[in-house]
């Protein structure tokens, strides 16, 4: 199936850059794992024609000459794949698994895209509960048009937007840039 | 140090956000209803402890699964709740709920008294002995047809079916069989559209979805084993035009009943998703006739969302040309199969259907597509817009020679 452009994760981030283009007039898909905050960019997406997958889970993409070609979800199972022109990553950071802790690492499930996160575990957290903790700045690399990097390499249709980036994110702002770069 | 959750149905991943409260259709209209979260996953750790704790409100669970698609643990809210309610549960009218839930029994005597039978139970003084009975006198069964879905293949579609290279099997479903045979008629004029011949389960038994909501799980175990033997036997992929059915053999089959048959996964499909597919991949090829216009509101049924097939749907009808196709927000419809029928329930059915109902009707289309039959009574009683499933959709607008 082909599409503009497939958003992962129906969230804040996801559900307004899916509002954003498809009122510049993006054919766009978002693969949404579970019901998030953002109900009125989800229903004005959908008035707009666009296509909501609820409840389904990006299992893995092709990546193929620095690009990613289509990916994958549990739902639409082995003979559907989503292509698209741009994807943009909106999963989230750890509560909606949009990032992945283990005891020895950090990772981005989907695509295994570069995280950065301290390696030392004992700085992940400080002592004082109440304290700013380091794992909340912890987050995806990404290039000046937002693009993220796999095994240090950009990927040149792939973007990231909201909670997932490292450091200190603006949504709004981390949204407009990448529907900048692709409108 | 144990890494993994290891506990039934995923429950100790339940974070308590919520979030499954919020898109539950019963907890919005129904006070009594503690909702899912307090129904499946808190309410398991008492029972867990003592059967006693068990709550006597979750027969309120419409078994929609809107927690599931919901969640972001992954938590089996709904399957949670139905495997409590089968485990300790009781029936509150068991005639009644027996009756509603035996459709093949009731659908085999009721096609047999057809002639009869529709009259009587769109009788008005009939409906009132329903009533008593613990049936809503405000609902109308669907009436039964005379001649079974299995019947009319028999004498006149099966001989048509061997000029076919290949074959899909049908599992047609208890409502196509008792009541509404025309949808299995149009099943088959569309797979033979597409060059491929049809042919019946060597033993099809109601799904049993009515069973497993009834707590009757007993005889929807019995039930489920003999539908998973036949599909075995089918020795061709195994087609369906129910959402529900497709939804209960691959899921709760394995998930509720505890079965052992996740080979169901790969084995049974919608129709309208087999069909996307080979027109995709380029093997089918259909011909629609020029003169076809109909506008049609989409409604995605609860397991239809669940299964997360609706874009298959979808996709098909705007591939017909003359179809000008509207998808709401999706929303529960309120009927849940039996529960809807329930004197008791009646008010909350049409209370969770009422949205619906106005979103639909603001569509102003000609007609409602969806691919559940029991959101087609709901919708045709709420809306007084004809209801069709895809496949009849298909079946009219193709061009045939």
């Amino acid at each position: 199936m082909k599409f503009d452009v497939v958003i992962i994760g129906g969230g804040k981030s996801g559900t307004l850059a899916a509002y954003k283009l498809a009122r510049a007039g993006k054919r766009c898909a978002v693969v949404s794992a579970g019901h998030c905050l953002g109900k009125t960019f989800r229903r004005e997406f959908i008035a707009l024609g666009g296509t909501f997958l609820n409840g389904d889970r990006v299992t893995g993409g092709n990546v193929e000459g620095g690009r990613v070609q289509y990916v994958r979800t549990e739902n639409l199972g082995e003979n559907t794949v989503l292509e698209a022109g741009h994807f943009i990553l909106c999963t989230g950071k750890f509560f909606s698994r949009g990032l992945i802790s283990t005891i020895a690492n950090i990772y981005e499930p989907v695509f295994g895209c570069d995280v950065l996160y301290a390696q030392d575990r004992s700085e992940w957290t400080v002592d004082d509960f109440f304290a700013k903790q380091p794992f909340e700045n912890f987050g995806l690399r990404v290039d000046d048009s937002s693009r993220v990097y796999v095994g240090g390499n950009v990927i040149s249709n792939l973007y990231a937007a909201g909670e997932i980036l490292a450091g200190e994110v603006d949504i709004e702002q981390s949204v407009e840039k990448v529907c900048r770069n692709i409108i | 140090m144990q890494e993994h959750n290891i506990s039934k149905g995923n429950f100790e991943q339940c974070l308590k956000c919520n979030i499954c409260t919020q898109v539950c259709p019963m907890f919005e209209v129904n006070p009594h209803y503690p909702g899912p979260k307090q129904a499946g996953p808190d309410g398991e750790r008492y029972r867990l402890k003592d059967p006693s704790f068990f709550d006597l409100t979750l027969k309120y669970c419409l078994n929609c699964k809107s927690c599931e698609v919901a969640c972001p643990s992954g938590v089996k809210v709904g399957d949670i709740i139905q495997i409590a309610r089968l485990k300790y549960g009781r029936q509150s009218n068991p005639l009644r709920d027996r009756m509603l839930a035996s459709t093949d029994l009731v659908g085999t005597v009721a096609s047999v008294l057809a002639p009869v039978a529709n009259p009587i139970l769109a009788f008005g003084p009939a409906k009132r002995v329903m009533d008593i009975f613990g049936v809503d006198h405000r609902r109308t069964f669907p009436k039964y047809s005379g001649e079974k879905f299995e019947q009319w293949f028999k004498k006149n579609a099966a001989p048509a079916q061997s000029r076919f290279k290949e074959h899909v099997a049908y599992f047609h479903g208890c409502y196509v069989n008792y009541n509404y045979p025309q949808l299995g008629k149009d099943f088959v004029k569309v797979m033979n559209a597409c060059g491929y011949g049809v042919s019946l389960l060597e033993k099809e038994r109601c799904c049993g979805v009515a069973l497993i909501s009834n707590g009757f799980g007993k005889q929807a175990a019995v039930q489920a084993a003999q539908n998973v033997d036949s599909i075995r036997k089918a020795g061709a992929p195994v087609l369906t035009t129910s959402s529900t059915c497709t939804f209960t053999i691959r899921d709760e089959y394995r998930n509720v009943l505890g079965l052992d048959c996740a080979d169901m996964a790969s084995t049974v499909e919608l129709a309208v998703k087999w069909i996307y597919e080979k027109i995709a991949s380029g093997k089918v090829n259909l011909r629609f006739r020029p003169d076809f216009h109909l506008k049609v509101v989409y409604h995605t049924a609860c397991h239809m969302q669940k299964l997360g097939w609706a874009l298959f749907s979808q996709e098909l009808l705007k591939m017909i040309p003359g179809v000008e196709l509207v998808v709401p927000e999706q929303h529960c419809c309120g009927i849940a199969g039996t529960f809807g029928f329930k004197k008791e329930n009646y008010g909350y059915s049409q209370a969770i259907g009422q949205p619906l109902f106005d979103s639909l009707l603001a569509a102003g289309a000609d007609a409602v597509a969806t691919d559940c039959e029991t959101c087609k009574w709901q919708i045709e009683s709420g809306t007084g817009i004809p209801v069709l499933n895809p496949i009849s959709i298909l079946a009219m607008a193709l061009l045939t020679d």
